[in-house]
Formats: C-alpha cells, sequence, structure tokens
C-alpha cells in the first residue's frame, strides 16, 4: 500500500513517495525513502514486494552509472524508460521474476525536456503528464484529471499534490507517515519541503 | 525452425496464476475425410475455422500440400497443423534430392510420427496423409500423440463420427475416381450440416498414379452468402476527426557515381 | 479492412489494468515501411513485439536493400509467434497493407501462435473482437473508395468499442492507398 506520485510540469518533474516502510501489520520505519538517483537528471521511485525493490533499483542505478562512465555520456530519459522496462520484461520471463513497479522522472539536457515514465512488473511502459502506482492511482488520478494543466509551474504542481495528499491521508486505511517530495529539473535532482 | 523456445512458458503459467486470462488460439474444429479408389486416393476437408464459439475464417484452407503428389489434410490446433506440415514438407523435399528419388507416403508418415511423438502429443496436429507415389496410391492417419492408422477410408475431427457414418453406409471396395470423390464431399457435407465445429465449403484434392494431384478448392460452395438487402455505406463526414495527417510515399533513387580512380595519400 | 486499391487499419487508444484507464495515448498500430501492424493483448507483449519486428524488419532491409513487402512480413509474424508456441506472447495481431510491386491490398490476422488467417474483406482482433465480427459482417461492402472505407472501418470500430467496457479513449484510423497514407484520430466517447 506504498504510495508513488509523479507529476510532470512545464520545466520539471515532482515525484512523491510515501514514507512508511510497512511489513504486514506493522510500520517499521517512518523515513524510507523509496527513490534512487540514477544519475544526475534521472531520479526512479518504485513500489513492489519488498526485498525486489531496493534491489532491483540499485542494479538499474548501477548499470546505468555503469553505462555513464563507460560511455562519457549520460542514459536519456526516454533511454533510460526503454532500458529498465526491457529489464522487467526479460525479468518476467524468468524462474522469479521482480515484482516491482516504477516511476521515472528524468529531464532531457538536449532536449531541454522534462519526462515521466511509468513502467509496471509486466513490462507495460507509458509517457504520462502525471502517474501513480497501485491505490493511491485510485484517489488521486481524479483530482489531477481535474486540476492538472500541462504548461504549470513546479508551484502550481506542488499545490495540486497538496490536495493528493490531503485526499490519501483522509481515505487511506493505514497511515503512510507522510511523503518524501524531489524534483527533477535543469539544475539536476532537489529535495523540497513538503507538508 | 531451430527448435522451439520455451521461453515464456514459466512466465505464462506465472501469469496466469495471477488472474490474467489465457487467449485461445485457433482450432479448426473440423470434418476432414480420405478415401481410397482403384488407381489413386482423395482427400476433402471443410473450410470453418473456430475459435471457442466464434468462427475465426469461413473459407481457410486445410489441404496441406507435402510434397507435389502427396497432400494432407490437418485437423486439431490451425497454427500446429500448419507449421508441422510446412516442416515436413520442407525435410520431405530435401531428402528427396539427396536421395534423387520421388518422396514416398510412407516417408511423410513416419517423419510425421517421430515428430509428433517427440511432443508427446502438446503439438495438436491430427492429419489425414495421402498421395501417390513409385510403390502406389496410399491412405493414412496421424494423432498428435504419434500413433497411425491405415484404412481404405479415414475420417478425423469434430465432424469425424458424421462424416464416418456416411463412409461406413456408402463405401464399396471397386469405386472409381468420380465415386470416391461424390463419398468424400459427402462425408465432408455431413459434418458441414451435423457439427458445429465444421462449415462452410467443402475442399478436396485427387491424386492418381501417374497423373499430377490435382486440387479442387472450393468444389462445392452450399454456403453462399445472400446479397445484403441494403447497403450500410455512411455518408462521407459521418465521422468526427479530432487531427489529421498525411504521408506521402516517395521513391528515393540512389545513384552511384564513380570516379575514374580513388585517392590515396602517397 | 479491404477496399478498392486500398486497407484500412484501425484501433483505439486506451491502456488499462483492469478497470482503471491508465493511457489514453497508447498506440497499438506500428509501421514498418508500408507494412502496417496492429497488436493487441498484454501491453508488455506489444511492445516487446513491436520493439522485435522493428529489429527483425531493419535488419531485412539491410540484407535485402529494399523494404519487406505484407506478404513476406505476415510470414515473419506467424514463425516469430511459433518460436514460441509453448510459451506465447498474449498478443493479437493483425497486418494491413498494400504490396508495392503488385499494388494488390493484404490484411491478415493471426492468434497468439501464430497460425495465419487469410481474409480478403476484413479482420479483428482483441476485446471487443466479438462486438467487430458483428459490426464488420453488417456494415462491411467490398470495392469501397478511401474516403468511403474510412467512415466504415471508423463506425465499425467506434460502435463496437461502445459495447466494451475496456475498449475506447479515443481511436485512430489509417488509410493505406499506394502512394498516400492517412492517419486519423477519431472523436469518440471518454467513458
Amino acid at each position: 500500500m506504498d504510495i508513488v506520485l509523479g507529476i510532470q510540469v512545464e520545466d520539471s518533474v515532482i515525484i512523491a513517495t510515501s514514507k512508511a516502510f510497512t511489513r504486514g501489520i506493522s510500520v517499521l520505519k517512518t523515513t524510507d525513502d523509496k527513490t534512487r538517483v540514477l544519475n544526475d537528471h534521472n531520479l526512479m521511485a518504485f513500489t513492489g514486494e519488498s526485498g525486489d525493490t531496493v534491489q532491483f533499483a540499485e542494479l538499474m542505478q548501477a548499470n546505468i552509472q555503469l553505462h555513464g562512465m563507460r560511455e562519457q555520456v549520460d542514459l536519456r530519459p526516454k533511454a533510460i524508460a526503454s532500458f529498465v522496462r526491457g529489464q522487467l520484461a526479460k525479468s518476467l520471463r524468468s524462474r522469479k521474476p521482480f515484482q516491482v513497479n516504477v516511476l521515472l522522472a528524468g529531464f532531457d539536457e538536449t532536449t531541454n525536456l522534462p519526462n515521466l515514465s511509468m513502467i509496471d512488473y509486466l513490462g507495460t511502459r507509458v509517457d504520462l503528464p502525471y502517474a501513480a502506482h497501485g491505490y493511491a492511482a485510485f484517489y488521486t488520478m481524479s483530482l489531477l484529471d481535474h486540476h492538472y494543466r500541462s504548461n504549470m509551474s513546479v508551484d502550481d504542481g506542488l499545490r495540486i499534490l497538496k490536495m493528493c495528499s490531503k485526499e490519501l491521508s483522509t481515505r487511506m486505511p493505514i497511515d503512510f507517515k507522510g511523503l518524501y517530495v524531489k524534483v527533477v529539473d535543469a539544475n539536476g535532482i532537489r529535495e523540497v519541503d513538503f507538508e | 525452425m531451430a527448435g522451439l523456445s520455451f521461453e515464456n512458458y514459466q512466465r505464462n503459467q506465472f501469469l496466469a496464476a495471477k488472474g490474467h486470462g489465457v487467449p485461445k488460439a485457433t482450432s479448426t474444429g473440423t470434418t476432414i475425410v480420405g478415401c481410397k479408389f482403384k488407381g489413386g486416393v482423395v482427400i476433402a476437408a471443410d473450410t470453418r475455422a473456430t475459435s471457442g464459439p466464434i468462427v475465426a475464417d469461413k473459407n481457410c484452407e486445410k489441404l496441406h500440400r507435402l510434397s507435389p503428389k502427396i497432400w494432407c489434410a490437418g485437423a486439431g490446433t490451425a497454427a500446429d497443423t500448419e507449421m508441422v506440415t510446412a516442416l515436413i514438407s520442407s525435410n520431405l523435399e530435401l531428402h528427396s534430392m539427396s536421395t534423387s528419388r520421388a518422396p514416398r507416403v510412407v516417408t511423410a508418415l513416419t517423419m510425421l510420427k517421430q515428430h509428433l511423438f517427440k511432443y508427446q502429443g502438446h503439438i495438436g496436429a491430427y492429419l489425414i496423409v495421402a498421395g501417390v507415389d513409385p510403390t502406389g496410391s496410399h491412405l493414412f492417419s496421424v494423432q498428435a500423440h504419434g500413433s497411425t492408422d491405415i484404412g481404405f477410408y479415414q475420417s478425423l475431427g469434430s465432424g469425424s463420427l458424421a462424416a464416418m457414418a456416411v463412409l461406413e453406409s456408402n463405401w464399396h471396395e471397386d469405386l472409381d475416381k468420380e465415386g470416391a470423390m461424390k463419398l468424400c464431399s459427402d462425408a465432408i457435407q455431413a459434418g458441414i450440416w451435423n457439427d458445429l465445429g465444421s462449415g462452410s465449403n467443402v475442399d478436396l484434392c485427387v491424386m492418381e498414379v501417374g497423373k499430377d494431384a490435382v486440387l479442387y478448392r472450393n468444389h462445392l460452395t452450399p454456403n453462399v452468402r445472400e446479397q445484403k438487402a441494403s447497403s450500410y455505406k455512411f455518408a462521407r463526414g459521418t465521422t468526427a476527426i479530432l487531427k489529421e495527417d498525411i504521408f506521402k510515399l516517395i521513391d528515393v533513387e540512389e545513384e552511384t557515381i564513380h570516379s575514374e580512380a580513388m585517392e590515396v595519400d602517397a | 479492412m479491404v477496399g478498392k486499391d486500398c486497407v484500412a487499419i484501425a484501433s483505439d487508444l486506451r491502456l488499462g489494468s483492469q478497470s482503471l484507464g491508465v493511457s489514453n495515448n497508447f498506440e497499438k498500430v506500428f509501421n514498418f515501411g508500408h507494412v502496417f501492424l496492429g497488436l493487441t493483448g498484454l501491453a508488455s507483449d506489444v511492445t516487446t513485439l513491436s520493439e522485435t519486428f522493428r529489429f527483425k524488419t531493419n535488419m531485412y532491409k539491410m540484407r535485402e536493400d529494399r523494404l519487406i513487402e505484407p506478404e513476406t512480413f505476415a510470414n515473419l509474424v506467424s514463425s516469430t509467434l511459433y518460436e514460441k508456441r509453448f510459451g506465447p506472447y498474449f498478443v493479437g495481431p493483425i497486418v494491413a497493407g498494400i504490396n508495392s510491386k503488385t499494388e494488390k491490398p493484404f490484411i491478415c490476422g493471426f492468434d497468439l501462435i501464430g497460425c495465419i488467417d487469410f481474409a480478403k474483406d476484413f479482420i479483428v482482433a482483441g476485446t471487443a473482437s466479438d462486438q467487430l465480427y458483428g459490426m464488420c459482417e453488417s456494415v462491411y461492402e467490398p470495392n469501397l473508395e478511401p474516403e468511403d472505407l474510412f467512415e466504415t472501418i471508423s463506425q465499425a470500430l467506434l460502435n463496437a468499442a461502445d459495447r466494451d467496457a475496456l475498449s475506447g479513449w479515443g481511436a485512430v484510423v489509417y488509410v493505406i492507398t499506394k502512394d498516400k497514407i492517412v492517419k486519423r484520430y477519431l472523436k469518440s466517447r471518454q467513458d
């Protein structure tokens, strides 16, 4: 029941992930960061089977960083999305597939465009203006459908995110202990204060 | 075909367990028959392909050529009959080239049964194999598990019971070519009319000793669609369009210009 | 669908996971030169196969120094799917195009393990295939001009999708003639 949300605005992508790390009926940690930095302008947020998630995210992180070091060129958002999807589709055909769903937030320095890709454990990839995995989607999509505009600023985006966060805390059956919010733009990846 | 890949097998079991529906393959819920006559052999089939209760193809071809004078009719999983037939046909051609002899029906039969037995029935091909070769005319049938039958007449597929009823009551030893053709098409029609898995038209193939095989595609067409009573042509502009892109296909011609000699640094 | 010296191929644009609509911009029709491929089914396999065929047709183009023709491509699809006979891709592909040599329209469909269904008139696939069979069987007529074929295929698709909860959310239609391809996005219901 983790929350992973992404909103693409005019010149950046906002990613929000829940802080709670839950197992069964217990919350084991309230400062869990469900994201990994892939390179200077790409961030991956993930949910799914615990264990698989971090293993997979760090595997992708290592491979993408290796590429950057070998080729002296960082992979661009679309290339990362294609690579991660390929890995999940391949994993699905193995003895024990990774059960990981991810959001990829990136900023393409060549085209100067932000990019948000949603990929599930089956290897289904879509590039969307806003996206959410799991139950969070049911609560937030209607808000985003209504308020989203493609030419919004980061602050506008954060305002909608606030509404989503409020809706989630009132409707979700368990406390997700708040959200970590990160922004990916031309300057790289930064965390923003949100509460 | 360099062997079949089982790569997705486990994934699909996993997907099925997760509650995703498994799509259905087309099967030729079929009537196919074959019958010998003095000096040759005839095989025939209906032309309906189904996927569950839906008619997927109203006029498919179930008669496959293994070699110019050996033909076979297929029932069961459509893709399997198609692919196993193409594979054996190609191996038969290579075999006949390396032996410099016309391929024999028993050879085709043996290759088919050994291939099907290897796959333990998972390749769902049920075939009637017939043809003429230097040793005469032959009629066999093969089951998906690899067992084979010999007989003067054969029927296979979901309509085989209806067809066999006709064959059993009307077959006799001194049948001529026309009689065999009539008997086969009658047997197929029994399937077309009485079996839900079979329908549409009758395809037929006659193989006579010393002659080329003749395929009668749509030998009988007892289910021609009636002319529609009125046209449902929509007025142009009925459908609302949001956006239109037009791509023109152009020919690109490349011309290589040869110069006298390539310049090379000294 | 086949018309007079033309073919058309159309699909909806929805991507969903069960009841939740995820995208209204998921294209399921791909082109490899002048050959068009529609892929329905598991979205992951749709992407994987479209990438596989892009790779295979590009290799073909380099080896043969020409584009692949529809008939050849149909056999490529068939053998690619049958290679996975005992662990198939969950897809329902259709192929449409006009042979650039003979200028003959060509369409065909496949089951998930590559059995080709050659048809003279129309081919359908996907979650609304039952509805599409009904629409096409009644609305289709042979030898339609490109503009009329567009209306016929669009109405068949739109009305079939309206009777399927999982289909819709936009539609796209390609009308293919020997020297021109027209791609149109249709106005459709959004429920």
